[in-house]
């Protein structure tokens, strides 16, 4: 009976957090809504023609309806590029993370690495991915490796920066307490860099799924961006567009729900924005 | 309390995604077949279907092989794959192994594609350009690795144009059309394969184009190449794929249709394009040559002209033309064409 | 000005010692395995292609790192005007927030080479659509860390200045601004070495000239040497950038990162 009862209230509140947030957000919806209006209306107003542009509408037809002339297998391609990209983010999360504190903890390691990091981050991963895929052949853990090496370099830089900013003062009063290296960092560092960190992982999160389509243009025959770059050469723009939408609001929701964790473990950082 | 737990939940979601990804494996093919890692030269294409056609009515696992069909990265990736050994047999562009043979990569061709090359240049008509001759000084947008930006000093030189004398644009692949739709640029260079999807953006009546072949470019296109050290440790192999897949090229050339759905169930493709795709690769397929001595008959004058335009144009050579092709593996007796 | 000079050396010698200790340890793996040069190519190789004058003629260096490093620099500083202008533009006004933030998220989850043809059509090719590219592609970390910066202000600082009665724009300007310029740097550090991505990208999708161009050039012809060049070229662009913004950061906040690390 009181099982029941919690779970019941779980519900109740889920509920009303749904409903708030559609209420508090209204205007977001109603923006992207906007967008998708206004694409539709552009392109048949101004003829625009399919292969430049097709209509939110005829990609959205390709999604779900189907189509007489192709077989596109949608369920299958959402599934393998969805797969690719939350791993990819879980990886590139922790091994940022992990990597940025041993940076901060030790000097020798950062002189060692960040020269590398930054290099490695300017390369254009469009460039290298066929060079990483002749060494590593084909599978989804070249698909990983690209799209970890497209997102970890903010989640690097950001906890770097959050373990890093703290206030003298408060340093050299736990130093004063003879507070060691560990305990400051456990202590001082890491609460502290909780706000940068969940910035890193929002980044983190839209280019975890760009680098998992761009993984795809190059290293793989399955996926979002192999229905993109297979469409392409038939200059097929509808199924583009469809994959395309799926990607941006696959990204966009993992954002909302880093956000959501953000809002979740620092509650106190968003009571100042009710202003 | 209750922070704490979440963020201790979310740190052992992240962890344990982790460890689970780093123990992945792919999964692995019966163990009776002899398994080959075929590499094409790019994403799919219609003339792709014929090794799908081969892969459905079971040609391969008749010849006793499991043949992973992996999707390609050009032709000079596929040069650089078969060298590595990653990968068994390849498709390529006939320059690119020969060039790189010289390089150290130890490549030959086995059989051919398209017996017609199929380079050609696309522009709109009103730009007054009828023939090779009339591309100097004119801008030309075609992606780097594209076999055409390769063998265009080759071909220039070929007909009396000044192969510096025209502006090369790099774009994406799949930029070609938009390219010259949006007369960005005045010609694009695509394969004759590609006019389906041209005429998709310009009118057949306003699109103009000149094939090479036309005009004396009478190189090998797409072959299919494998490493030396293949050729020595397993020629049996050799013979039974390409036994299988001129098979299915000949099911192919009299079956497109058909072979287009198979196509569709493999991958994502839009059958009515693709068909007209590979409708236009039939007309490459259909000469004199395949007709009487059969589809993926290495003709050594052919082959000796690639090899000359090569060592002319390219990169000189120093080995023999023989090196750089064996035909002992093709079937017996050939599948011919009839047209 | 020796001390300071001394200082310095001091600062880059352990990175300058990893990074020819790394250039060793490839000669030597590329020796000792035979490894063929289109598979993987020396750093001899790599040099000779950048610095040996007979060989690097050829390939008309200056003028396409002369091309690119326009692209990055002109991209680099748009997004980080504009960028920071529309973070202070969402965190000021929630109603911004709500209008901009889900386009803003939206967009940055696609890949931008996707819509290759679509940019060729639109914009055509040349210096301007590749600025265009990069800024799209590196505008993001610069919003998101500005916001951030600009939110995360204590709570009892804020309600300490409320009850001193400050308006909003005080708050804005004395202390939310100032609590940000941390996470400013590190948005535009990331931001930095995206515009070298997205210069090239934007190369990629259609150029005549710029290291992107070469790079494609060069793969045609698997010039495998040429292509780490140009490989080496872009990280060395980004690397200075990257130290550049790492200088002005302690210019401007000289008491942040004096850690004594035992």
């Amino acid at each position: 009976m009181e099982k029941f009862a919690r779970v019941s209230a779980t519900m109740i509140k889920l509920g009303r957090f749904v409903r708030r947030s559609v209420v508090d957000n209204y205007k977001s919806i109603l923006v992207i809504v906007g967008f998708f209006l206004l694409w539709e209306f552009s392109v048949r107003i101004l003829h625009t023609p399919e292969f430049v542009l097709p209509t939110p509408s005829s990609a959205i037809a390709h999604l779900f309806f189907k189509q007489a002339d192709a077989n596109y297998n949608w369920a299958l391609h959402i599934r393998t590029t969805v797969y690719e990209f939350l791993i990819g983010f879980c990886v590139t999360a922790v091994s940022g993370v992990g990597l940025a504190i041993v940076i901060v903890w030790s000097k020798r390691f950062k002189n060692l690495s960040m020269p590398m990091f930054t290099f490695i981050n300017s390369l254009p991963i469009i460039a290298i991915a066929p060079i990483i895929l002749l060494w590593m052949g084909y599978g989804i853990k070249t698909n990983i490796l690209i799209a970890f090496l497209v997102s970890f370099f903010p989640v690097i830089i950001n906890t770097m920066t959050g373990l890093d900013s703290i206030e003298d003062d408060l340093l050299d009063l736990v130093r004063y307490l003879h507070a060691s290296k560990l305990q400051i960092f456990l202590k001082i560092r890491i609460p502290n860099s909780l706000p940068y960190i969940f910035s890193g992982l929002k980044i983190c999160s839209t280019m975890s799924i760009v680098g998992a389509i761009v993984g795809e243009f190059i290293a793989s025959d399955r996926g979002l961006g192999y229905i993109i770059i297979n469409s392409q050469y038939a200059m097929d723009t509808p199924p583009i567009f469809s994959a395309l939408i799926v990607i941006s609001l696959a990204g966009a929701a993992l954002y909302w729900v880093v956000a959501l964790f953000e809002r979740l473990l620092m509650p106190w950082a968003f009571k100042s924005q009710k202003a | 309390m209750k922070r704490k737990v979440l963020l201790s939940v979310m740190i052992m979601i992240l962890s344990f995604t982790t460890i689970w990804a780093a123990g992945q494996t792919e999964g692995s093919a019966p163990a009776e077949l002899e398994k080959v890692d075929f590499l094409l030269n790019w994403k799919i294409t219609g003339d792709h279907a014929v090794y799908y056609v081969a892969q459905k009515f079971g040609w391969f696992q008749e010849e006793g092989l499991d043949v992973n069909i992996i999707v390609g990265q050009g032709s000079g990736y596929s040069v650089q794959a078969i060298d590595s050994g990653k990968a068994d047999i390849a498709i390529s562009d006939a320059p690119v192994p020969i060039t790189n043979r010289e390089k150290g990569a130890n490549v030959k061709i086995i059989g051919i594609i398209f017996d017609k090359h199929p380079n050609c240049s696309f522009f709109w008509k009103d730009s007054g350009i009828t023939k090779p001759q009339d591309l100097a000084g004119k801008t030309i947008a075609v992606p780097a690795t594209d076999g055409h930006k390769v063998m265009w000093p080759a071909f220039a030189k070929q007909v009396g144009v000044d192969p510096d004398s025209v502006k090369f644009v790099n774009i994406e692949p799949a930029a070609k059309v938009s390219a010259l739709a949006s007369r960005n640029a005045d010609v694009v260079f695509e394969l004759y394969t590609g006019k389906p999807f041209m005429e998709k953006a310009i009118p057949a009546d306003q699109l103009g184009y000149f094939v090479w072949a036309d005009y004396g470019f009478n190189a090998y296109a797409h072959s299919y190449i494998t490493s030396d050290e293949t050729i020595a440790s397993n020629p049996e192999m050799l013979r039974k794929f390409l036994k299988a897949v001129y098979r299915a090229w000949d099911y192919t050339l009299q079956h497109p249709e058909e072979a287009i759905d198979i196509l569709s169930e493999y991958h994502p493709i839009n059958k009515a394009d693709y068909l007209a795709n590979l409708k236009v690769v039939m007309e490459f397929f259909q000469t004199d040559r395949y007709k009487n001595n059969g589809i993926g008959y290495i003709d050594p004058t052919r082959i000796r002209e690639t090899y000359n335009l090569v060592d002319q144009y390219q990169q000189k050579l120093s080995f023999p033309v023989e090196d750089c092709y064996d035909d002992s593996f093709l079937p017996s007796p050939m599948y011919k064409y009839n047209f | 000005m020796g001390k300071s000079v001394t200082a310095f050396i001091k600062k880059i010698a352990p990175k300058l010692l990893y990074f020819f200790l790394f250039l060793a340890v490839w000669q030597a793996v590329v020796m000792v395995f035979k490894i063929k040069v289109f598979i993987l190519p020396s750093p001899i190789a790599v040099f000779q292609h950048l610095l040996d004058p007979s060989i690097a003629v050829q390939y008309d260096w200056w003028h396409h790192i002369g091309a690119t490093l326009m692209e990055v620099l002109v991209s680099f500083a748009a997004t980080a005007v504009v960028g920071i202008a529309l973070a202070i533009l969402i965190s000021w006004s929630r109603l911004f927030s709500q209008l901009l933030s889900p386009i803003i998220i939206l967009f940055n989850s696609l890949p931008k080479i996707a819509l290759a043809p679509l940019f060729l059509i639109w914009f055509g090719y040349g210096f301007l659509p590749n600025i265009l590219v990069a800024f799209m592609i590196a505008f993001f970390p610069v919003i998101i860390n500005t916001s951030a910066g600009l939110m995360a202000v204590e709570d009892d600082l804020l309600d300490l200045v409320r009850y001193l009665n400050a308006s909003k724009l005080q708050v804005f300007m004395k202390i939310r601004i100032p609590n940000s310029l941390p996470y400013i740097f590190a948005g535009l550090k990331i931001s930095a070495t995206m515009c070298v991505v997205g210069s090239i990208v934007g190369e990629f999708i259609a150029a005549e000239k710029g290291l992107g161009y070469l790079l494609r050039d060069a793969q045609a012809f698997i010039d495998t040497p040429t292509m780490f060049a140009c490989l080496l070229l872009l990280s060395a662009i980004g690397l200075a950038l990257f130290s550049f913004i790492g200088f002005l950061e302690k210019i401007c906040m000289p008491w942040e990162h004096v850690q004594v690390e035992k």
